[in-house]
């Protein structure tokens, strides 16, 4: 084998075992919260002896669970909604127009992503715990959904922009040149154009804010979501429920992403560029 | 596609900015200046008082304890930076020119990780370190003993669910920067004669550079502020800033403190970003003018 043929093999060698390593890295403790959730025994130790379906039955009927579910649910749903809205108007702001104070505009845009998601718990909690004393409420869901738009929206942003960045937009002119108001053009032409990024920053939002535990513990209060429910447990000492829970919160998660390779497919089909994977 | 200049007084321009500039002057600017205002502020018996003093800061720069926090927390951010772009250069590598039939379906079960439950899949990693857990469980199965391995509740644990959970930062980063690199450049390396370590080292590798760099600035940043594996996985053995802010407002109800030391977190998050903006600057002007 000549060196050249060596070398490539094992930059090969060493690039898909890279790849390969990487993946299981990350499936190890998901693959082993899935296991657990399955024993029958009281006491998460391995190897499993009897396999049952137990705790998810346990689960169900903590009375802990259920009102954390629909706090979860009502908070990323009511976050990914504002995230999502407040994502295609700074998208459109940051790539398609030249305004004053543009730079700023950009930079207040993003800050919140660099910022550690605890810090800004705290500094949020610290303000809210101030407006609580003057207005009279203190933390709850609501000020934990104020949290999750602010952390969030720079996400949907970007993932938007990205979508904007790509935008034709002389079929905006012939619209106008058609007779459409402005709010037609952008309802009729740009909204359509930048669905696809409009529905990924909608999922990636959902999720971000679904597994959210840094700010939702900073800020919600005594309401709790699913991962503060968990973090809240698995304090005290690890119940058996609790891998069946992780099985359960997967699901959404693999439901969106599902979702959005469809939508990825159907758009990719549309603009007749041949989808990658395949 | 054309950029339009707009003016303030535009409707469409005020519709897309305004909603979104005033919740982040209001739920985010705001509250930095309160930190920075509370952190000049003392409390007495639990208690804020209003007093304009510099007894915070000083106590923040006098003890020891702080300082050897902030050492702890700045070298495992270090530390974690490294272990992510070591392990993030060649997935992202792989992703952009290799494996590209399965580039896709590579991408969505990263995604997929990443977005799950961030305290579960840190619960997962206790479950599988456990002196009773999956590792030790195959290991004994194995032949190689009970409790073979005791990584759990140390310093190593802390920074592999760090690694874990900022990964993917890297991967992205650095991905977006490899296939943005013509094509034709490395080509042309080839054509010269160029091996194919050479051509990454000299052609690829370079190009990368920014993307390289900007996904270790922000995991470093985001480091900084990790809570959860050094308290789930690291048992509490090694604390880190953020524990520490956390102490001070929940445990000794010291405002005051509490914001000081996010303050000092903030600094060195923003001078590390300051720093990278005029480095990355600095590269791309070179590059501008080697052209």
């Amino acid at each position: 084998m000549s060196m050249h043929r060596l070398e490539t093999h094992l930059a090969n060698i060493l690039l898909y075992g890279s790849v390969a390593a990487v993946l299981v890295f990350f499936y190890v403790p998901i693959a082993t919260l899935i296991v657990f959730s399955f024993t029958e025994s009281r006491f998460l130790s391995f190897p499993i002896t009897s396999f049952s379906l137990r705790w998810y039955g346990e689960l169900f009927a903590s009375k802990d669970f259920w009102p954390a579910l629909t706090n979860s649910a009502l908070l990323a749903f009511v976050s990914t909604v504002f995230a999502t809205l407040f994502g295609i108007g700074g998208a459109i702001a940051w790539i398609r127009w030249r305004f004053r104070f543009q730079r700023a505009f950009q930079a207040l845009t993003f800050a919140p992503l660099l910022f550690p998601q605890l810090l800004l718990g705290v500094v949020m909690l610290l303000w809210f715990s101030v407006l609580g004393s003057w207005l009279d409420f203190s933390p709850s869901l609501w000020t934990a959904i104020v949290g999750h738009v602010v952390y969030i929206t720079p996400f949907a942003l970007i993932i938007i922009a990205v979508q904007v960045h790509g935008f034709d937009d002389t079929l905006e002119d012939a619209a106008r040149d058609a007779g459409a108001t402005g709010w037609e053009v952008f309802r009729e032409v740009t909204l359509p154009l930048i669905w696809p990024g409009v529905v990924s920053a909608g999922i990636f939002s959902f999720l971000l804010s679904w597994g959210n535990f840094y700010i939702t513990y900073s800020l919600s209060g005594t309401a709790r979501t699913l991962p503060t429910f968990v973090f809240s447990g698995i304090a005290v000492g690890s119940s058996p429920i609790y891998p069946a829970l992780a099985t359960l919160t997967f699901l959404p998660a693999l439901l969106l992403l599902g979702l959005a390779d469809f939508f990825r497919r159907r758009a990719a089909a549309r603009r007749a560029i041949p989808v990658k994977s395949e | 596609m054309e950029v339009k200049p707009r003016s303030w007084r535009d409707r469409g321009l005020q519709a897309a900015t305004l909603p979104l500039t005033t919740v982040l002057m209001v739920f985010f600017l705001v509250p930095l200046g309160l930190t920075a205002v509370l952190s000049f502020q003392s409390t007495r018996y639990y208690r804020l008082v209003w007093t304009w003093d510099l007894d915070t800061w000083v106590d923040v720069f006098t003890h020891v304890h702080y300082w050897s926090i902030m050492a702890q927390t700045i070298t495992m951010a270090a530390a974690c930076v490294a272990l992510c772009i070591a392990l993030g250069l060649p997935v992202a590598y792989a992703m952009a020119h290799r494996v590209s039939t399965l580039e896709h379906h590579i991408t969505v079960l990263i995604v997929f990780a990443f977005l799950t439950d961030a305290v579960l899949k840190t619960f997962g990693w206790v479950l599988f370190l456990d002196r009773s857990g999956v590792l030790n469980g195959a290991l004994d199965a194995v032949g190689l003993g009970p409790a073979a391995t005791d990584i759990l509740f140390t310093p190593s644990a802390t920074l592999l669910g760090m690694v874990y959970n900022l990964l993917p930062y890297t991967i992205f980063t650095i991905y977006l920067s490899l296939v943005r690199i013509d094509r034709d450049l490395v080509l042309a390396a080839y054509d010269a004669g160029a091996s194919k370590t050479r051509t990454f080292l000299e052609v690829t590798l370079p190009l990368a550079r920014p993307g390289i760099f900007a996904g270790g600035v922000l995991v470093f940043v985001l480091s900084l502020g990790v809570f959860l594996e050094p308290k789930v996985m690291g048992g509490g053995t090694s604390p880190m800033a953020a524990e520490l802010i956390r102490q001070s407002f929940e445990t000794r109800v010291n405002w005051p403190l509490g914001a000081a030391l996010t303050l000092v977190v903030i600094t060195i998050g923003a001078g590390t970003l300051g720093l990278a903006a005029l480095v990355l600057m600095r590269l791309s002007g070179r590059r501008e003018a080697t052209r």
